[in-house]
């Protein structure tokens, strides 16, 4: 299918879609206007680009947990500090374990370990009621800091970690430029593999346990198992990108690992839209602008002269956005809606609904994604 | 490192004081989770609310009170506990009037990512009117109670007592509310099975804003003892919050007396850690406290999700 087509099927169709990626658009087309005109200057702009990558890859972490299969994880903070810390301790020459290895091995290690930790936390919690995970997880998330924190023959502690090496520092790119070319990769990579496992029957069963977890047992399926799974995965996914901030930072301490960072990726999930691939990475792009944007506040004269302190502001911001999603836009910005039906199927379906001028719910009821015993997606 | 020769009996008296904090938290968090039916992620910005808002007080009736006390304590700081108490109260009304009410459709896992919202609200409203700093009420420094240390060989400070005694009467109040009154029987009623309740005639409504005065007002009186006890923070409610759902989950969600024996484990535990790290049962000591009483939760999770008391989940 060429992009021409998939940009009339998926974007002009809908109105509320068009306004978002129009508006997505001309902020994309300011911020390469300021660079080009110089007020913004490229290796800033590269490493915003490799944030939201890194924000965008946590977000489709969670959103394998959360938006597929409905589970709270609170810990998104904590695995990506495993990813982070695994990559730092083993790559950093100056680290407590001074080992020097090559990234690879830091990578290899923030996938085994943050696996591991999964399946323990997943363990005592994944069969019981949704909420004992959200609890239990976010004291996961704190006994992760704890340790971190405060096993400095390790971890060296809150005075951190430095010295992280960059990643392939023999492109023939700046330092910026190449982090911000390898997120890229990575979160295509991600994206198309999570976007192929949502609709794989492997998805299916994901959403229905969602939507109604008694049916899917009903029908035969392991839900436990399959909860298991979707944590593993989202798991390391954001073990993943804790990996690449340290590459991307080149230094790393504990204080990230709060709550209040496991928070902003749930932000992006549920405004981008919870379930939606393409949510995630657009709500994440918000959550950088909300996070980066803030920080220019105090430069601003007018408010500079208030005297405010901008992160307490920043702070209640976040609770406001939190509450007013989930009042008012629980389906998000961009809803899951054509990304979960094979392209083959879609064709046909708008086709089908073209013709007969319906809306776009039309997809959903025509009987071409009838494969999965239950539609799922939001059933809040 | 040749540990501190501290009378285990010390541990534990620290173990009672800070059960009480923990147990007048818990209660409300489970009386939200059974009532509500939700998992309230504020509950510890709650507390936070509580103490704050009974520092602010401080200011008003320590001018007007003076150096008049009682048993041990400056008068005002018991006005200053009330009032913390009642701002608490209905401030957890309000909210839920204009926050949890409107999308009481969206079910427990709406309400609870909603609490995550509200906490970060209460706690940046504190941020900005009371700043970052840790404050004090301002009670001065007290020694241990001599006749107790001389009969027993502990320390307790008669702000330990006052915890203690407090604690214990709101805790007694509120099992006679429960269990004697007309409004107790229809907090039960509802917590069982709010659907039957309704259709019993109790009105639901009322129900939940005497749930929510009740567990803000126990919140609030845990959030001053903790300040009492140790520093009026803006984050203390939430570093407690884990610490007080282990209480609510040890002791079963949703049941106000398993909460209550929740609440006195866990405190105890995490107080008793250093005893335990010293006679060689734990490893870790007491910078690990709160990962302790995680691990615990954890536990039980695994062996009997229902808790020790509780029958639902």
């Amino acid at each position: 299918m060429s992009v021409a087509t998939w940009v009339n099927d998926t974007l002009i169709r809908d109105p509320t879609e068009r306004r978002i990626f129009a508006a997505l658009a001309v902020i994309t087309a300011l911020l390469v206007v300021g660079v080009f005109a110089g007020v913004i200057g490229p290796r800033f702009l590269l490493f915003q680009v490799a944030l939201v990558g890194m924000y965008a890859l946590l977000s489709l972490g969670l959103n394998v947990q959360w938006g597929y299969a409905g589970l709270i994880n609170f810990s998104v903070a904590a695995f990506w500090g495993l990813g982070a810390y695994s990559a730092a301790l083993l790559t950093a020459p100056n680290s407590p374990l001074g080992m020097g290895l090559h990234p690879v091995f830091g990578f290899l290690a923030a996938i085994v370990v943050s696996a591991l930790v999964a399946i323990l936390i997943g363990i005592p919690t994944l069969r019981l009621r949704e909420d004992y995970l959200a609890i239990a997880s976010l004291g996961l998330a704190e006994v992760i800091r704890l340790i971190i924190l405060n096993e400095r023959q390790w971890t060296a502690g809150s005075s951190g970690i430095s010295g992280i090496p960059s990643l392939l520092e023999w492109l023939p790119l700046t330092g910026a430029a190449t982090t911000a070319s390898i997120i890229v990769v990575l979160l295509a990579v991600s994206y198309l593999f999570l976007r192929r496992i949502h609709r794989s029957p492997w998805g299916r069963v994901l959403r229905t346990i969602r939507s109604d977890e008694d049916l899917a047992k009903a029908l035969g399926k392991d839900t436990y198992r399959f909860k298991m799974q979707a944590f593993v995965v989202g798991s390391v996914v954001m073990a993943i990108a804790g990996a690449f901030y340290a590459h991307l930072n080149l230094y790393i301490d504990p204080s990230d690992l709060v709550p209040l960072t496991t928070f902003y990726i749930w932000i992006a999930v549920i405004l981008g839209g919870t379930g939606s691939n393409r949510g995630a990475v657009v709500g994440a792009a918000v959550v950088i602008a909300i996070r980066e944007g803030t920080r220019f506040l105090n430069d601003i004269a007018f408010i500079g002269n208030l005297g405010l302190d901008v992160a307490p502001l920043r702070l209640l911001f976040v609770g406001v956005l939190i509450i007013l999603i989930m009042r008012y836009r629980q389906d998000g910005l961009l809803p899951p809606k054509d990304e979960l039906i094979w392209p083959s199927a879609q064709k046909e379906s708008s086709a089908a609904s073209r013709g007969a001028a319906a809306s776009d719910g039309g997809v959903v009821t025509d009987g071409t994604t009838s494969g999965g015993p239950s539609d799922g997606g939001k059933d809040q | 490192m040749i540990p501190l020769q501290i009378s285990p009996f010390q541990y534990i008296v620290n173990g009672v004081v800070f059960s009480s904090i923990i147990v007048l938290a818990a209660i409300g968090l489970s009386l939200v989770y059974s009532i509500a039916d939700f998992a309230n992620f504020a509950h510890g910005d709650l507390m936070t609310v509580g103490a704050f808002s009974g520092l602010f007080s401080v200011a008003i009736f320590r001018p007007m009170l003076g150096d008049m006390g009682l048993f041990g304590l400056p008068l005002w700081f018991f006005l200053a506990l009330a009032f913390g108490m009642v701002a608490a109260a209905v401030i957890a009304v309000v909210t839920d009037r204009i926050i949890y009410q409107p999308m009481n459709d969206s079910g427990s896992i709406g309400l609870l990512i909603t609490s995550i919202g509200v906490a970060l609200v209460y706690r940046a409203s504190i941020f900005l009117s009371f700043g970052s700093d840790s404050e004090r009420y301002g009670v001065a420094r007290q020694g241990p109670i001599p006749w107790i240390r001389e009969s027993f060989g502990v320390a307790v400070t008669p702000r330990n007592l006052v915890v203690v005694i407090l604690a214990t009467v709101l805790v007694t109040g509120l099992h006679l509310t429960l269990t004697r009154t007309t409004l107790g029987r229809k907090m039960r009623a509802t917590a069982d099975n709010a659907d039957l309740a309704r259709v019993s005639g109790i009105r639901t409504d009322e129900v939940i804003i005497a749930m929510w005065l009740i567990g803000g007002a126990l919140a609030a009186a845990g959030g001053v003892f903790l300040g009492l006890e140790e520093l009026v923070r803006p984050r203390m409610g939430f570093d407690i919050l884990l610490i007080v759902f282990a209480a609510v989950i040890l002791g079963g969600i949703g049941s106000v007396y398993g909460a209550m024996l929740g609440g006195l484990v866990i405190g105890m535990v995490h107080e008793l850690v250093p005893l335990f790290n010293q006679w060689g049962i734990i490893p870790v000591g007491s910078r690990y406290a709160a990962a302790v009483a995680f691990v615990i939760m954890v536990a039980i999770l695994l062996v009997k999700p229902s808790g020790i008391v509780g029958e639902s989940g």
